[in-house]
């Protein structure tokens, strides 16, 4: 009798250690499964953060704010009726007054994007309007990037939208830059 | 003991079959990630993802009349020209729709034709939110497609989980041999409208 219940003394004892590190192995798993789920999608999420503009800085009009190394200040914005766009339609040219501090434009403004954004969240990005042209002296941000602006320097840069009729009361100007995504610049309009 | 050899033996078969059952039985991976499909019928509007599409008309014709760099060309098929006419908005942003496919009844994929050279009406369509747009898409498909077809617009030509219109094209009068009723034997593509905007 002494000797079964020799026995099963020690039986006990392992079981009751191999419960508790199947315990402690379950409980590693609820603490490794979501981090290696963190682990492989980090890369994936940063691609897609740094992509996107998804979080707005609001400026008020005739302040500027530095963004992408350099001063961005709305210049204007102004619409109207225009050549042969369709009816409810209105093109749109809104322009920035840029004072260049970090010269190395390539790498700070890639992936510059102007574009309008109304109440509703809707955006609009440049659309090529026959007829209307951008004022002289103004660039597009990709002429910007290529005109090799110095340090100081302040450079307009605009672009035209078509835009429809019902969301030209409420439209802001808006500005994305690869270096800084996921924030954005938006402007308010400025006072009639 | 016996009994609980068979009782393995039994579980083992079975997870062995049910394995076997899903290999054979699992999606391609670009099935698990195409595009999803979103239903309609010309006429109506189709809110895909990123944009909406309304399939206004169906044109066939034996032959395609286009002026490329001053040069009138007239193209022919050995199968029918089908100019499909869209009327396409942006849903929230700015965006192109570029990706048009002819799905005939039995699941024969005809691409938009790659024989055009750029055109404003040919994809890829720019669309802006609130404006809408006329857009072509223009396909060459042999005339046993085009009974009980469909039209899929997709904004990219791979683009994995997301949306893609596919419109039946079962209003389309066709005869009885299921050619369409209506076959021009040239389109102009010259002849409609030009549209006014583009993407800078």
């Amino acid at each position: 009798m002494s000797a079964v219940s020799a026995d099963i003394e020690p039986a006990g004892d392992v079981r009751q250690a191999e419960t508790k590190w199947r315990r402690r192995g379950l409980g590693a798993l609820a603490i490794l499964l979501p981090l290696t789920l963190a682990e492989i999608s980090y890369d994936s999420v940063r691609e897609w953060l740094h992509g996107e503009d998804l979080v707005a800085r609001d400026i008020d009009f005739g302040q500027s704010m530095p963004f992408g190394g350099s001063d961005w200040r709305l210049a204007d914005l102004r619409g109207g009726k225009a050549g042969r766009l369709p009816e409810h339609a209105f093109a749109v040219i809104a322009t920035f007054a840029v004072t260049v501090g970090d010269p190395d434009l390539q790498k700070q403004w890639l992936g510059c994007k102007l574009m309008l954004t109304d109440a509703t969240g809707r955006r609009w990005l440049p659309d090529f309007i026959s007829g209307v042209s951008l004022p002289d002296g103004v660039m597009n941000c990709t002429s910007a990037i290529f005109s090799g602006a110095k340090k100081g320097n302040v450079i307009t840069v605009g672009e035209t939208f078509i835009v429809p009729e019902d969301a030209v009361k409420t439209i802001r100007p808006a500005v994305g830059l690869g270096s800084e995504r996921p924030w954005y610049l938006r402007f308010q309009r400025p006072p009639k | 003991m016996k009994i609980r050899a068979i009782g393995n033996l039994l579980i083992l078969a079975a997870t062995v079959a049910l394995s076997y059952g899903m290999q054979v039985s699992k999606p391609h991976y670009a099935e698990l990630t195409a595009p999803i499909p979103i239903d309609g019928a010309m006429h109506d509007t189709v809110r895909a993802r990123s944009f909406d599409v309304r399939l206004d008309k169906v044109v066939f014709a034996r032959t395609l009349k286009t002026d490329q760099f001053g040069q009138t060309r007239v193209l022919t098929t050995s199968g029918l020209w089908a100019v499909v006419t869209t009327n396409l908005t942006a849903t929230s942003t700015s965006t192109t729709v570029a990706d048009g496919t002819w799905q005939g009844r039995t699941g024969l994929r005809y691409h938009q034709t790659e024989r055009l050279s750029y055109r404003q009406d040919m994809p890829p369509h720019a669309v802006d939110p609130g404006l809408e747009r006329n857009g072509l898409f223009v396909f060459e498909v042999p005339p046993d497609q085009i009974r009980g077809a469909s039209l899929l617009v997709a904004a990219r030509q791979f683009a994995p989980l997301d949306a893609q219109a596919r419109i039946s094209l079962d209003a389309v009068p066709t005869g009885a041999d299921g050619q369409p009723a209506e076959i021009l034997p040239q389109y102009d593509l010259d002849a409609a409208v030009p549209s006014v905007q583009g993407k800078s």
